[in-house]
């Protein structure tokens, strides 16, 4: 048996490997860096003081006592902390400072999961253990019990709860609250960047409604967020909380010196470039690393792909290391199950952990010396956040990223400078989305009676309350408008849900044991879930056997077939009404309220492999009607040289390629925002490309895009080009693309509309 | 003209019942609200009670004692109110202490269901006795918006030791203090006040024999009061929000009648309940007197459980049996351990299995730790097993009489007889 290597001399081998060296795309090396740290504050409370320096804490690191500092001045604040540079201090310090000076004082926080709420509550309370001072910190979620809750609402300094805890629990019940909101003076708001998107715009109204009660009762809070690194935390923070906020990012933790490897697997098929699958390569990089008894944290995208390179990882140590020294780690676990996996990993006696994105928010499980992510996590942002799981605060680190063959793995890969240079996802919402914001209206009616003259939210409060009273779930009564319905406004109100009708996905595979195992949107299930269509899930092959329209319920059945299915959707975009537009030389571009009407229309069988056409039928679906809002880019000229067909199939290309491109700009699932082309739209008569927000109403994703159209472009051109295959492969243009000339005319497009613009505008900066 | 002067002047109109003088409050400026259907509410006996610049509406009608609700006369609640404070008997209930006058029996109407800052109290009534009459007042928001006189009226009337409810506890008056709560800054504090909860004990008394314990239910199997032309409490929401768009006061006066009689019947079931608990309820069923020498055992009343129960033991109906067992309980409970003993004998001879099993358990354990007869325990534990097996799959079993615990018992019990046989 040969001797077991240390980190530095397994990354000397990988330098030299040339099995491994082959594969290697970049390898970027982040220096290490010094802690900066001050004295602890002035004044600090003599209890809190003990405490800090029972955990060995004698110093802060800066950005904890800006923090202090600026809160303790009476200002709100973002803080954006990287993995594990103590950012609960930054809230708890001063919250816990203030308590002790006036014991009235009382602090909300939010985390996004009651997982997280728990971990927060045990590390508070260790502050307050040690500095034996007598401050009560409760959670307040669903599993509260019923006889302690009382207890929480009135002698709970910290109430840590979660936005759905507080939108259906807490605001409507208000008036069982009257000593917390009365002295409410800090709301913290943790992992501020999962606020985003549809949740985010609708936690947004919930802090809308938080702010309403504490006018009512008398308070005024101070907002404490901490958010990953995100391109516009202040923004986001702002957007959120509609507070002024000052934004500290002068992060004094110390930092290893970490080295980043992007790793391409080796191309198996050229003609259709597909490579070699992640997470065999993944399989075996980690194998290796823990059979040295390297700690290593490995990150996959869905639960089975964890639970196979667990089996195979366990499988290959189980001998050496023994079957608990690699453990799974998925959403859902309790405290105490991940204490076990903290503390193991501390001790020694875990070396791998193998994990979704669950473990990407904030919870602490120490830090490991090897991060390898199988396939591009999604975001720039979580990419990072993932990345700080490897990288004690001294000594080196080593993070590889082993990429798909999806095109956005690609092209990631293959652009180095872009990760590493440019700033991460901006995160957007819309508070102001008409069905989210009357829906909190609702609530906040029944909260309290709304009086002539307050605002609530950016558009028309007033000429909204008026909706409602036709609507008959308000009444007014001289300068007010009360909620006169039998209803509980909040019940049917989820924060989480992207729409509101959902298709449950049902798999009778098994007859004796009928399950649930997903949910999609209306609109793609029509293309995804309509009958006969092959449906992926979590790698497994499943055919629709029937799917209920009026009862949103798809009855699957697992299959093993060597085909997938591809269904049509004809689109009808319709310009409703046009907000912004920008005319250049050669092209124009806009943005607006749109309709768009769907329908179903064939669906085609095609082989794997050869992407023959091996059997297509009908689909009898009811059109669907999404009102929501959309950016465009549209060409004065018609390029007539091309020809109808290139022209069209040229747009369809580009189009395939701009949606793996736009989520890149806004912090997105690809399935938020759509592309289509139309050859000659309705509302000009011109080529144009649109981007539209997959939620009724909008979320602010394609308003991001027609600010930066020119970018989005840029970026999907060099994808393109940087694609290996010759005549465009699905991790380009897509497979639609069956002329040889595609992927030039593809190109020849972008080009034309990005040449007229650069020539307008210059080229725009990215942020 | 005053306004006093007016209701003077329409005092003839007001005369219908046994009204006495005009209760309309005046307030500055006053007269310059309007009230939409004035007239038509004062014909039924309600009147604006005004303050600042708004007003709510109080309805007020007084009853003799000597009238009838059900099969119960108003001053027979008189005689209950005695017959607490002649006893000596700790009972949740027990009015022992108060005078008939303290005590406030309330009900209000909620524009939802569930607690939560939106529901609206748009009515809140209540009676209490008043020298000779029975006093029954109504409270009427007119319009959302006018909660301060709503609760202002309402203080200023509560004068009251004790609430009696029908599930008053966890609905009514927790939704009066979320309200209240609404208003705080402007109207007095909420008094301190005792709360009967009839619902709880007519839950107790008479789930054997109702599928349903709603008030409507009990008044009418129970108390033997018939409702004419009642609207239905779910449709009161309905009705409100359509009196607010309309004004017009007749679906709203429905609503008030229906509150009346929720009220009326709460005099009429306290009165009965202190009838079942005190024992001078002639006609009281067997199953109703066991119910309530359970209720005393629950609560720790040994004796007035002990009197209670010994009256059905004169009887071989499986209530005898039960009241025998619940009897033999309370013995073990005492440490009594002979008599113990002879009650679980005489339980064990019920012919249902589940409660001979259940008293041959006891026996079993009696003989073994007490009595220090193991074979006798060991020949109970042995018939328990038997009727464990007969009654399997159709009564539920406790884990302490199941049977893998009854097997352990009884291998325990045989293992402790070879060491130390007779």
């Amino acid at each position: 048996m040969k001797f077991k290597k240390n980190l530095a001399e397994i990354l000397e081998d990988l330098k030299i490997n040339e099995d491994f060296k082959k594969n290697i795309v970049t390898w970027h090396t982040i220096p290490d860096k010094q802690a900066q740290t001050v004295q602890l504050p002035d004044g600090l409370h003599p209890s809190l003081i003990d405490a800090l320096r029972s955990k060995g804490i004698n110093q802060l690191y800066t950005h904890q006592k800006s923090a202090y500092e600026k809160v303790s001045s009476g200002s709100s604040i973002v803080a954006v902390t990287p993995t594990a540079s103590g950012k609960t201090l930054c809230y708890n310090l001063p919250v816990l400072q203030s308590i002790l000076a006036n014991p009235k004082t009382r602090a909300l926080y939010m985390f996004p999961t009651k997982a997280l709420a728990q971990d927060q509550k045990s590390e508070i309370n260790e502050i307050i253990q040690a500095a034996g001072v007598n401050i009560n910190s409760y959670t307040y979620d669903g599993d509260t019990p019923a006889n302690i809750r009382q207890r929480v609402r009135k002698a709970g300094h910290v109430v840590i709860t979660n936005p759905d805890m507080l939108h259906s629990a807490i605001l409507p019940h208000h008036t069982k609250w009257v000593s917390l909101f009365e002295n409410l003076q800090f709301v913290v708001i943790d992992e501020l960047h999962t606020y985003r998107g549809v949740f985010g715009s609708h936690v947004a109204n919930v802090i809308r409604r938080l702010k309403r009660i504490c006018r009512y009762y008398g308070s005024n809070p101070v907002f404490i967020c901490t958010s990953a690194t995100i391109a516009n935390p202040l923004e986001l923070a702002e957007t959120l909380t509609e507070a002024k906020m000052e934004l500290i990012d002068n992060n004094g933790a110390p930092q290893g010196r970490k080295h980043f490897v992007f790793y391409n697997p080796p191309i198996v098929n050229k003609p259709l470039n597909i490579r070699r699958s992640a997470t065999l390569e993944v399989r075996k990089i980690a194998g290796e690393l823990l059979k040295n008894k390297i700690q290593t944290i490995v990150f996959a995208r869905s639960r089975v792909r964890v639970e196979i390179i667990l089996t195979y990882l366990q499988e290959l140590v189980k001998h050496q290391l023994g079957p608990k020294s690699i453990m799974g780690y998925r959403g859902g676990y309790l405290p105490t199950e991940r204490r076990a996996i903290e503390k193991g990993l501390r001790s020694g006696e875990i070396y791998g952990v193998v994990s979704t994105n669950a473990l990407e928010l904030g919870v602490d499980i120490g830090q490991l010396q090897v991060c390898i992510m199988t396939g591009y996590p999604g975001t720039i942002s979580s990419a990072w956040q993932q990345a700080g799981r490897a990288g004690r605060r001294h000594g080196e680190a080593l993070v590889i990223m082993v990429a798909s063959s999806s095109p956005l793995d690609q092209y990631i890969i293959q652009n180095p400078d872009y990760f590493f240079t440019r700033s991460p996802e901006t995160a957007r919402i819309n508070p102001d989305n008409l069905i989210i914001l009357i829906d909190h209206m609702k609530c906040a009616a029944y909260e309290l009676p709304f009086k002539m003259g307050e605002e609530f939210g950016g558009v028309g409060t007033e000429e909204l309350l008026e909706y409602l009273t036709e609507e008959r779930v308000l009444y007014r009564n001289g300068d007010k408008w009360f909620w006169m319905n039998d209803s509980f406004p909040a019940h049917n109100i989820s924060l989480r849900s992207a729409s509101q009708e959902n298709v449950i996905i049902v798999d009778q595979s098994d007859v004796a044991n009928v399950k649930v195992i997903g949910e999609m949107d209306r609109f793609s299930a029509m293309t995804l879930l309509h009958d006969e269509a092959i449906y992926l899930h979590q790698g497994r092959q499943f055919q629709v056997e029937k799917l209920d329209w009026d009862e949103k319920k798809a009855f699957v059945r697992e299959v093993d077939v060597d085909y997938f299915t591809d269904a049509n959707l004809a689109v009808q975009l319709k310009v409703l009404e046009e907000d912004k537009h920008e005319t250049f030389s050669n092209n124009e571009i806009g943005f607006g309220d749109v309709s768009v009407r769907a329908m179903a229309t064939i669906f085609k069988k095609i082989k794997f492999e050869t992407h023959e056409n091996i059997g297509s039928g009908p689909i009898h679906l009811p059109e669907e009607e999404l009102h929501t809002n959309a950016a465009w880019i549209s060409l004065h000229q018609t390029l007539t040289e091309m020809g109808q067909d290139r022209l069209e199939q040229g747009l369809v290309g580009a189009a395939h390629a701009l949606n793996h491109i736009a989520p890149l700009f806004v912090m997105a699932d690809p399935q938020d925002i759509h592309v289509i082309p139309q050859v000659k739209a309705d509302h000009n008569e011109k080529p144009t490309i649109f981007f539209y927000d997959r939620y009724p109403g909008g979320i602010g994703l394609s308003e991001k895009i027609y600010k930066d159209m020119m970018n989005v472009f840029k970026e999907t051109r060099s994808m393109i080009i940087r694609c290996q295959c010759e005549a465009g492969c699905p991790s380009c243009i897509g497979s639609d693309a069956i002329n040889e000339t595609t992927k030039k005319d593809t190109l020849k497009i972008i080009d034309t509309f990005l040449q007229t613009s650069e020539k307008d505008k210059g080229v725009p900066s990215c942020h | 003209m005053s306004l006093k002067n007016k209701l003077n002047r329409l005092k003839p109109h007001l005369s219908v019942g046994n009204q006495q003088e005009g209760r309309s409050t005046t307030a500055k400026g006053a007269a310059a609200i309007e009230v939409p259907f004035r007239e038509q509410w004062e014909a039924e006996n309600v009147y604006p009670y005004f303050i600042e610049q708004d007003y709510c509406l109080l309805r007020e009608v007084e009853y003799p004692l000597s009238q009838r609700h059900g099969h119960y006369r108003f001053q027979d609640f008189l005689t209950a109110v005695d017959t607490w404070n002649k006893q000596d008997v700790n009972h949740p209930l027990s009015a022992s202490g108060f005078s008939s006058e303290e005590l406030f029996f309330f009900d209000t109407e909620t524009t939802g269901l569930g607690g939560g800052a939106g529901n609206t109290i748009f009515l809140l009534g209540y009676a209490s006795i008043s020298g000779d009459k029975l006093i029954l007042r109504q409270h009427i928001l007119p319009h959302p918006g006018a909660e301060v006189p709503l609760y202002q009226s309402f203080l200023e009337k509560v004068n009251y030791k004790t609430l009696v409810t029908y599930n008053g506890k966890s609905f009514d008056w927790p939704q009066v203090k979320t309200r209240h709560t609404l208003v705080r800054e402007h109207v007095p504090k909420l008094p301190a006040f005792g709360h009967f909860d009839l619902f709880h004990a007519a839950r107790r008394l008479w789930k054997h024999k109702l599928d349903r314990l709603k008030l409507s239910v009990v008044e009418k199997e129970v108390l033997g009061i018939e409702r004419v032309d009642d609207i239905p409490g779910f449709l009161a929401p309905m009705i409100y929000f359509d009196f607010i768009e309309s004004k017009q006061p007749d679906g709203m006066l429905g609503i008030l009648k229906h509150n009346e009689i929720d009220i009326l019947s709460l005099v009429s079931l306290y009165t009965h309940l202190t009838f079942q608990l005190c024992g001078v309820d002639s006609l009281q069923t067997r199953m109703e007197t066991y119910e309530v020498g359970r209720w005393f055992a629950s609560i720790g009343e040994r004796q007035e459980a002990v009197k209670t129960l010994t009256k059905l033991t004169n009887n071989d109906d499986l209530t005898a049996y039960r009241a025998k067992l619940v009897l033999a309980f309370q013995a073990k409970k005492d440490r009594d351990w002979a008599k113990a003993r002879d009650l679980f004998l005489e339980a064990a001879e019920s012919a249902d299995e589940s409660l001979s099993m259940g008293a041959c358990v006891e026996l079993a354990k009696i003989y073994e730790h007490r009595l220090k007869n193991l074979q006798k325990a060991a020949q109970f534990c042995d018939k328990a097993i038997f009727l464990s097996k007969q009654i399997k799959g159709i009564t539920k079993i406790s884990s302490e009489t199941s049977d893998e615990q009854l097997q352990k018992r009884l291998l325990r019990l045989k293992q402790k007889l070879s060491k130390f046989p007779r």
